[in-house]
């Protein structure tokens, strides 16, 4: 299985109590649910309790946000890296 | 014995603020933020065990959260969140209200929540189920969101019977158990609605409830079309709003010994901020039958908003009335409400303010 590195950004790095995780994943829902594992106190802060990602969250595959590929079905390959985002949504009041 | 202490807690749009005093509530020392930059919408001391407090964190990144703390509010742990069974087509959105159940239940703790919502803790706050006789009640389609989102704001714990429940949801108005929670009646009877909507008990647009700490069945609203009190076992809400400059509002307290006296901050209608002449607390002695304006020591002419949860006493006596304001201002009164001064200012927008005794 690819070993792949997953870089959190902002509020989530202080949620795993780190910024960056390396885990063994095919796709990127796969990597996402390895660093859970790792990481329970994530499961809340990612995904609502029926299991949907969270709004304010952007998951990128490399360069790519996984909405624009395969989303969670995103393959990865070894060496690659998602990065977890809050999501560039201000402006909000 | 130790001398008794006395904390205001602060929910911001930006985090938690701790102000904590002597008795004396002269000078005031500040913790906090905790939770910046999340919005706190409310926070909530437990009486019963004397230490814990719990904390409503809605966080825009991560989604919500409720936060407890075991040591007055210093350092606090992650709950875990109420949810909504699969197969529900609810999603558990923001906390709104936490409330500390009856004396008798040492161990349950109460969240409202939106979309509108009731869920119960029986280990102080750190697992949540839903009360489904609430959640699902068949009035449930008539319910519609409130300027706030459709949530479930308020929680009124009978004073002698755990049991006896009454609670406040945006916009459909009060609803009332006398079984723990297993049913739930409309408790709307004698209160108007913005709406023409006839005789129908449906649609009532409640703000914020309160039920007396030591009296039972003393229960007080502000609504949306006015200010409401309700007795011992009575069916029906009496408008109490006459003497008020405004129908309108959105804060409550209750006085913690003497159950004829609480108060409400109007506000203009169409502008949400205080009425000319400007930001002052009203006062009632007799359950509603009459009001008098408080306002020494408050800015004279400013027209402030204070949020539905931002208005809170401790207890001790004579009582401390306390309030926030949506530019970040936090006003105390340590005589019932005689005179006010000025805790803080400059904070985030104000959206709850409680307290602790200990």
């Amino acid at each position: 299985m690819p070993a792949v590195t997953i870089r959190l950004h902002g509020a989530f790095a202080e949620f795993a109590g780190g910024r960056r995780a390396s885990v063994e994943a095919e796709t990127v829902g796969g990597a996402l649910a390895a660093l859970v594992e790792r990481y329970p106190a994530l499961r809340e802060r990612l995904r609502d309790e029926h299991g949907a990602l969270r709004e304010h969250v952007a998951v990128f595959a490399n360069e790519d946000e996984m909405g624009t590929r395969e989303g969670e079905r995103t393959p990865l390959r070894e060496g690659d890296v998602v990065h977890i985002i809050p999501a560039l949504s201000g402006g909000r009041i | 014995m130790t001398k008794p202490r006395v904390a205001i807690l602060v929910g911001t749009k930006k985090g938690l603020h701790v102000f904590r005093s002597s008795a004396s509530r002269s000078r005031w020392a500040h913790e906090g933020p905790y939770f910046a930059p999340q919005p706190v919408y409310h926070a909530s001391f437990d009486p019963r065990d004397g230490e814990s407090v719990y904390a409503a964190v809605n966080a825009t990144f991560g989604g919500p959260r409720i936060e407890v703390s075991r040591d007055l509010g210093r350092t606090w742990t992650t709950a875990a969140n109420p949810a909504f069974p699969a197969g529900s087509d609810l999603t558990f959105k923001r906390t709104w209200h936490l409330e500390p159940g009856h004396a008798s239940q040492p161990n349950v703790l109460w969240a409202g929540v939106e979309p509108a919502a009731l869920f119960r803790s029986d280990d102080r706050g750190i697992s949540w189920q839903p009360v489904r006789a609430i959640n699902e009640h068949a009035e449930r389609p008539h319910w519609s969101p409130g300027g706030g989102g459709l949530c479930l704001h308020s929680v009124g714990i009978d004073a002698a019977d755990p049991g006896w429940m009454t609670v406040g949801i945006s916009a459909a108005g009060v609803y009332e158990t006398r079984d723990g929670g297993k049913s739930w009646t409309n408790g709307n009877a004698g209160t108007r609605s913005p709406l023409p909507r006839g005789e129908s008990l449906l649609g009532r647009c409640v703000h914020h409830l309160v039920a007396h700490p030591t009296r039972s069945g003393v229960r007080f609203q502000q609504n949306h079309t006015g200010v409401y009190w309700r007795d011992g076992t009575a069916t029906r809400w009496t408008d109490r709003s006459a003497g008020l400059p405004s129908d309108y509002g959105f804060a409550a307290a209750i006085h913690p010994h003497d159950d004829a006296t609480a108060y409400v901050v109007p506000l203009h209608d169409r502008l949400r901020q205080a009425p000319p002449p400007g930001i002052a607390v009203y006062r009632t002695r007799d359950r509603g039958a009459s009001w008098k304006r408080l306002a020494s020591g408050l800015p004279r002419g400013a027209q402030l908003e204070v949020m539905r949860e931002s208005m809170a006493a401790d207890r001790l006596d004579p009582a401390g009335i306390y309030f926030g304001t949506t530019n970040g201002e936090v006003w105390a009164s340590a005589d019932e409400g005689r005179s006010f001064s000025q805790v803080a200012a400059y904070l985030p927008a104000v959206l709850s303010v409680s307290t602790i005794t200990s």
